[in-house]
Formats: structure tokens, sequence, C-alpha cells
């Protein structure tokens, strides 16, 4: 027998011990090469590639790696410490540390390859059905199968490394130089977790102020409590779980009546000796479960958003210009041509808009005709305005402000013309949105508005008259790519801080929303693979742990089934040491994740009136869901293990 | 009066090989009595004590404990007749590395939901009893063998059982520990008249009892009752031993005190 087949024959005939980790490592290479098979498709290379930068995609998958590692590394210590009797042995009939290396790198080579072309294998097998999921996601007309040499090599290039580099690190753990202690095996060595009382409430109160501070956020203070937020969850995340619950176990320990209580005493047992040994990867689970949480919360608002958007932003481009704009007629006449080569279907409008200064405010009110308005209420099918003279009416600029102006009744006078209006009524709709019109707009008769003459106070006949073109396009999602050099003088001139000089405005919601949307696609890539793999993880990982342990737990269970422990308390006593395992960094991210949701809702506000909170509730129940079969799928096995004599 | 009654035991285990591990067993054991059960590896102690501590069920015959016949119990029935009647000492101890000396001891009573009052009375009065009322506080991997051992005697007498199981409590501690251990067994035994049914490999250990019973391919081989000295008892236990032709390797080294 050859040091290489010793070495296969070990993986061969253990295939029971290899299996766990044999299969979070296919599903790992399975989730990286779909990603890598998406990566590299030529339609999304040029489809939206192009506006979420490659860099973006990149360090998403740069994160995946680093999971990966993280996850197969801690797995591979599990395996190795649930191994180290076998280790022992070795060492004692004179194998060297450095064959034992060999041996290791061998054997994880063995599993490592297999995994890499089974993963393989099943990711070309579902990367169609992945790419339709992701095809209703960015609403991407088709997104085919391809086959290309990129992402295979990509892939075992990646995890050929990834392995090697862990196998290397990872036998730096085996002891050699204490024999003993590792044919004795592996023990659970259950010391008192050490924890001072000061950081245990020091993480407890981190974490009440990062939720005050969460739950309190306003527009005023968002940049300080958005950079204080993050690092003081995270930090008190950290405390928490180091200091804080063994501060709070150790508390609830010295209430006796209600610790000596049935198995209550063994549980509380378990579940310190649960914390003792996982508090940091509990920590890194707990975070990277609120990122994934908010990436896919944010992603699911995606329909409410793009319904909203739209009803926002009815209108399709908006070009708005001054009236001494020199390139008003060839920037319209290259927006039709551009509109025409694509083939969309549009309905051009021009109207004015005039501005005032009003009595009652003293600040500049922008004035529309019930003609024009009417014009567009027929385009989208809404309610038409008849105004008489001295009437008007507001034009509301979000779906809040309509509430909010219905309550709204002003007298007042149009200064430079007096011409006095009674303002008693709020237009049901939005038409425009405030970055194109402002918020101070009304409607009013057309003999109103022929009477306007006078240009407002401070400013020219020239700049108090605009033409607003609008052009309505059903289609509006496919406008991004028209007036794309308007967009980028705009650009411009917002980056020279020239805004003001430019004799016109040109806005196209079809651009803004691909751009945001494309943002977010970015993050639920992000949060959707690395939750996968980070499901995969942290179930895998309580596995390891569970099975490195189970000949201890098998002796203790023992023990305890001598005293004479029920069949439903035995259970019982299993769930309190698996449930913080699965549930605990779970249920911490959660309440993360809704403070994070309560701040973001502020935020979101202040850009789309948009509200969130039923979507997020459905991903967070969903989630949930998962973890719970997760879990009566690990009980369930351990259970099994635990109840064989 | 017996408190224990073995009946026609036979225990099979069926298996790619069947295996008959205990045959045709009877014997008796009386209130108060300290009994030591010993036999060459492979006789079929263990199996055995796993069917007297009721975590394993005979294939024929009946075993009644305290005029209960436990294996006829209800799962249920069974764990509470366990948690009040029986106390079992481990070779290795088998104490719960989580909990404090204090908490293993107290383990049957929390599992029984008895009030605080009258647990931490019998705490007292068992570790005074043991003399271990200084390590109370301590963790297991803080204590030493004898600690350990004496830490497992106290959660198997808190509950005052009335058969007291060890499976070679000594094998794992050295002479003084095995001493004490065991001189500690045998006050319990005199002092609360707690019926002890002892297995073990050590003849050392099996002239502390009152009666030595020998079993041979799980079947009753000899049994000797012990005399006025223990010096000859500990004879006479050699002696049986050396016909039971088992080999020398199966005794663990003989200890003279």
């Amino acid at each position: 027998m050859t040091f290489r087949q010793f070495a296969f024959r070990n993986v061969i005939r253990n295939r029971r011990i290899y299996a766990t980790f044999f299969i979070s490592s296919v599903a790992s290479v399975m989730v990286f090469f779909i990603y890598s098979m998406l990566m590299f498709h030529p339609r999304v290379e040029d489809e939206f590639l192009r506006e979420i930068a490659f860099q973006g995609m990149f360090v998403a998958e740069v994160i995946l790696v680093l999971f990966t590692l993280f996850f197969l590394f801690y797995s591979m210590r599990a395996f190795l410490e649930a191994r180290s009797k076998e280790f022992g042995i070795l060492l004692h009939l004179g194998m060297e540390k450095r064959q034992l290396n060999k041996l290791i790198l061998f054997e994880t080579m063995i599993t490592g390859f297999a995994a890499i072309v089974v993963g393989i294998i099943f990711g070309y097998a579902f990367s169609k059905f992945f790419f339709m999921i992701v095809r209703e996601i960015l609403q991407i007309d088709s997104l085919p199968l391809y086959f290309s040499w990129k992402p295979f090599a990509l892939t075992i290039v990646t995890f050929t490394s990834l392995y090697i580099i862990i196998s290397f690190v990872s036998v730096m753990f085996i002891k050699d130089d204490n024999l003993v202690s590792l044919l004795r095996g592996y023990w659970h060595n259950e010391q008192i977790a050490k924890y001072s009382v000061w950081k245990g409430i020091a993480g407890l109160l981190l974490l009440a102020a990062a939720y005050g501070m969460a739950a309190n956020i306003n527009k005023e203070y968002l940049v300080v409590f958005v950079t204080l937020i993050p690092p003081f969850a995270m930090i008190g995340t950290y405390l928490f779980f180091t200091d804080s619950v063994p501060f709070i176990l150790f508390q609830i320990r010295k209430h006796r009546k209600w610790y000596w209580h049935k198995y209550r005493i063994v549980s509380m047992a378990k579940i310190s000796s649960v914390m003792r040994e996982n508090s940091r990867m509990f920590f890194i689970s707990c975070m990277v479960s609120t990122l994934a949480f908010l990436a896919i919360g944010i992603l699911s608002s995606m329909s409410t958003f793009t319904h909203q958007y739209h009803q926002l932003n009815p209108l399709g481009l908006v070009y708005s210009s001054k009236l001494d704009n020199p390139y008003e007629k060839d920037h319209i006449s290259g927006l039709i041509d551009e509109l025409e080569d694509k083939g969309l279907s549009y309905h051009l409008y021009k109207f004015d808009v005039k501005r005032q200064t009003s009595s009652n405010t003293q600040k500049t009110v922008k004035i529309l005709t019930q003609t024009d308005i009417n014009r567009l209420a027929l385009v989208f099918g809404y309610p038409v305005v008849s105004l008489k003279a001295g009437e008007a009416m507001f034009l509301p600029y979000s779906m809040d402000s309509i509430d909010e102006l219905k309550r709204k009744k002003v007298t007042t006078v149009l200064q430079e013309n007096s011409i006095p209006l009674s303002i008693n009524k709020v237009y049901p709709k939005v038409l425009f949105s405030p970055t194109e019109l402002g918020t101070n707009v009304i409607v009013v008769s057309d003999e109103d508005f022929r009477l306007i003459k006078e240009p407002m106070v401070g400013a020219n006949a020239k700049q108090s008259t605009n033409h607003i073109f609008v052009f309505s396009v059903p289609e509006w999602t496919k406008t991004k790519d028209i007036g794309q050099n308007l967009d980028a003088l705009m650009t411009e001139a917002y980056m020279t801080n020239h805004e003001n000089d430019l004799p016109f405005y040109f806005e196209n919601p079809g651009l803004d929303y691909s751009f945001i949307r494309s943002t977010f696609a970015l993050l639920l890539f992000i949060g959707l693979l690395a939750a996968a793999v980070f499901f995969l993880a942290s179930g895998s990982f309580i596995y390891f742990k569970l099975y490195a342990g189970l000949e201890e737990d098998k002796k203790q269970f023992d023990a305890l089934r001598r005293m004479g422990i029920t069949d439903k308390e035995l259970r019982k006593i299993v769930n309190s040491q698996l449930i913080p395992q699965f549930f605990l960094p779970w249920g911490l991210a959660m309440l993360h994740s809704t403070f994070a949701f309560m701040a973001l809702q502020v935020f979101w506000k202040g850009i789309a009136d948009l509200s969130i909170i039923r979507e997020i509730f459905l991903v967070l129940a969903a989630i949930t869901c998962m973890q719970l079969c997760y879990f009566y799928l690990i009980r369930w096995r351990y259970l099994a293990h635990i109840r064989a004599i | 009066m017996s408190i224990l009654k073995i009946q026609d035991v036979t225990k099979v285990y069926e298996g790619k090989v069947t295996h008959r591990a205990i045959n045709q067993l009877s014997f008796e054991v009386e209130k108060g009595e300290f009994l030591a059960v010993m036999g060459p590896s492979g006789s079929g102690k263990t199996t055995l004590l796993n069917m007297i501590s009721t975590i394993d069920t005979p294939t024929s015959g009946e075993i009644i404990i305290n005029d209960i016949k436990p294996h006829d119990l209800k799962k249920n029935d069974l764990a509470y007749f366990r948690r009040r009647q029986l106390g079992f000492v481990f070779q290795d101890f088998n104490l719960l590395q989580m909990l404090t000396v204090e908490e293993n001891i107290v383990l049957p009573l929390t599992l029984d939901d008895q009030d605080l009052e009258t647990m931490q009375a019998r705490v007292k009065d068992v570790a005074r009893q043991l003399g271990i009322e200084n390590i109370l506080e301590k963790r297991p991997n803080e204590i030493s063998g004898g600690q350990a051992q004496k830490t497992a005697i106290g959660r198997a007498i808190i509950h005052t059982p009335s058969l007291l199981l060890a499976d070679e409590p000594t094998g794992n501690l050295d002479s003084n520990s095995s001493k004490d251990v065991l001189g500690l067994l045998g006050r319990i035994n005199k002092q609360e008249n707690t019926t002890i049914v002892m297995v073990t490999h050590d003849p050392i250990a099996a002239s502390y009892c009152d009666r030595v019973l020998f079993i041979k391919d799980g079947e009753y081989f000899n049994e000797i009752y012990k005399d006025n000295h223990r010096q000859t008892f500990f004879q006479a236990i050699l002696n049986v031993l050396s016909l039971l032709g088992g080999h020398v390797g199966d005794f663990s080294t003989v200890r003279l005190p």
C-alpha cells in the first residue's frame, strides 16, 4: 500500500465521515459556479453590467470566496478535531508531522477535486433554472444557457487554491507535541466562559444605543446617526456574544429556585457551553445574516418600487427649457430622432409654466393652465379639471402631499399681476416629480393664465416663463438610452456647480429607474449568494461541531439516561442546546435588520415615499421558515445519533 | 428480603453474528447487601449491569427490583423508576463537565423536581458524608479523580435509591483513591443500609464486599461470602479467579495496600 493509496482508502472507506464535508463543499462550489456563469454571461455583460460597474460584481464574488474560505476552514478544523484520535494513533506509530501534513493534503485534494467536479456538474445543470429566476428579477428578455471555458476555469482555479490553502493552514492546528491529548480524542474543555461584567453591560448598552438611534433617526442628524450606528451595532454584537450572554446566564444561574428545576439545570449548562465555544462564530454569523436580510429585504421591495416609481413619475421624458435657451430646437429634435430609432411610441406635449410670487407665503409659485393639465389627464385617464376665473388648484408632488394639500385652503394674490386666487382643491394624482417642477405648483384657469403678463420680481420675462416638453412614453422603462448627451451635460454642470446657468433641465425617469434597479440587483446578488452560502455554512458548521463532540455527548446522555431522564426531557435538553445555535444569531440579526429597516424607512421616504414593511415581513418569514426546516433536520439526525447506544 | 431478583435471564444480541451474552442466569440480592460481580472480559458483566439499570432489556427471563418488574413499565414510568430507585456510578465518572460539583450531585433531585430547601439540605448532608464540602463550587476538570468519583457517588446516593449500581468504580483511580472510594461505598452500605451491586475486575475492590458472584461466559460460575478477615477473603477471591481460567491479562494489576 503506497502512501497515496492509504490516503485514498482513508477517504473512500470513511465516506460517512467525509460525506458532510463533501456535501457542503459541493454546495459551495455549485453556488460559486452558478455565480461565475452569470458573471461571464454574454448577455449580462452587455445588458446591465455596463451600468452596475464590473467592479461591483467582482466585489460580490470576492465576498463570496471569503465566506467560502471561512466556512471551509472552520468545517475543516472541526473535522480534523473529530479525527484527532486517528492522527494520534498515526503519530504514535511513528508518522512524521510532515507525512501527516501530506496525508491531510492528499485527502483534502481528493475530496476537494471530487467536490469541484460534482459541484460544477450540478451547477451547470441548475444554472438554467437560476438564469430563469434572475431573468425575472432583472426583467431581461432572455438569458439563454451558454458554454464558455471561463466560468469553469475560474471555479477550478479558485477552489483548488482554496483547498490547498485550507489544508496547509488547518494542519497547523494539530498539536503533535501533545500526543496523549490527541489520543484521548477531541475533548470539550468545558470551562466557565471568562467574561467581564463591564464588557457585558457595555455590549448591552451599545446595542440599546444603536437601536435607539435607528428608531429615532431623522434627516437632520442622518449623517451622524449613519456613521455611528454600524460601529455601535457591530461592537455591541461582538460584546453581546462574548460577554453579555455569559453575564446574563451567570445571573440566571444565581437564582437557584428557578435554575434548580427539572432538566433546566442541564439545559442552562448546555447553553453556556455552546455559547462559550461558539461566540465568535455567532458574531460573524449574526453580522452576515443581518447584511443578507437587508439586501434581500430591499430587493424584495422592488416590485412595489417599480409600481410606485411610475406613479410618482408618470410622465416619460421631461425637458424643461428657459425662454432664452438656444439649443431647444436641436435638443427636442434630437430626442425625437432617438425615440424613433428605438421604435418607441410617444406623445409630445409642450406647455408653458409661469412663475409668480404668492402674497400668502412670499414664495415663488409655478403656474400651469387648466388646458395643459387636461391634455395630460386625458392620456393617463386621470380626471379632468374645470376651473373658473379666480379659482386655482394645487398640483401634488408626492402621494403624501395629496393628503396634506387636501386640507389646505388658501386665498392669495399673485403679486406681480395682482390676480386674486382662491386655492381650495388638489389634483388627485401625481403628474410631476418634485425635481421636475418643484413643490409649489398650482393650476389656474386659462383666463387667469393669460392675465399673467408681468414677469416675476427679480427676473426678466425670459427667465420667468419656461417651456416644458413632455414625451409621454408608455414603455417608459425602456427609455434609459434616450438623451444620454443631455444627461452628460447635466451631470457636468452639477459637478462644476453651474446647474443654474444651464438653460435647460432634462429628466429621464427610465434612466434613473434603471440606475436604481441595477444597484439593487447587485445588492440582490451579493445578498442572495452570501445568504445561500452562509445558510449552508452555519448549518453545516453546527452539524460538524455536534459531530466532533458526539462521543462526549453520547457519554453524557448515557449518564443522564441512567439517571432516569425521559425521552421528552432528552428532546428538550437537545432543543436547548440546538436552538441558541440556530436562532440566537439569527434572532439578533432579525432584530438588527428590523431596526435597520426602521431607519431605512425614514431614509427611503426621503427618496420616494415608499413603504416596504409588508415585503420585508414576508422575506423575513420565509427565511425563518427555511431556518426552521434546517433546525428540524439537524435535530432529527442528532437525536438519532444520541439515542443509539 | 431480596431487593433484586434475577430469574433465568438470557440476553442474545442478534446481528451478523448472534452472540449470547447472558445465559440462564439467576441470583438474588438481599436488602442492604454489598455484592460484587466478577468475571473475565466478555463474561457479560456489563450487559448484566445494563439490564439491571434498565437501559437494556433481557431477551428472556425476569428482573425484579423492589417487587417491580421495570421492563414491563412504560417508557416514561421507567425513566421515573430509574430516577427514584436507582443510583449509578461509572468507571469514568461521567460527570457533566459544565456543571459544578454541587450541581452534579443535586442533579437527580432537580430532575425529580424537588423543592429547593430539600435539595440544599440533601446536598449539604451528602457532601459532609463524602467529605467534599470544600470543592462544591469547583468544576469537574478542576478536581482529582478520587474527588470526581466521590462526586459521582454523591450524585448516585442523593436521592436515597433502593439500589446502587457501580461499574468498575475504581477502574480509573490510583490505589489511595480506590481505597477511599471503596471505604466510602462500604460505609454507605453499612450506615444507610443501601444495597450495592458492583461490577469489578479488581480483586481488592471485590474484597470490600459481602459477597462475590463470579460469572463466566454469561453463566453463573461460583459465589463466595465474606469471612471475618479481608485478607483471607481476598485470597479466596484470587483462588476462584485462577479457577475461572481467565487470562492473566484480564486482571488489573494487583495492588496491595
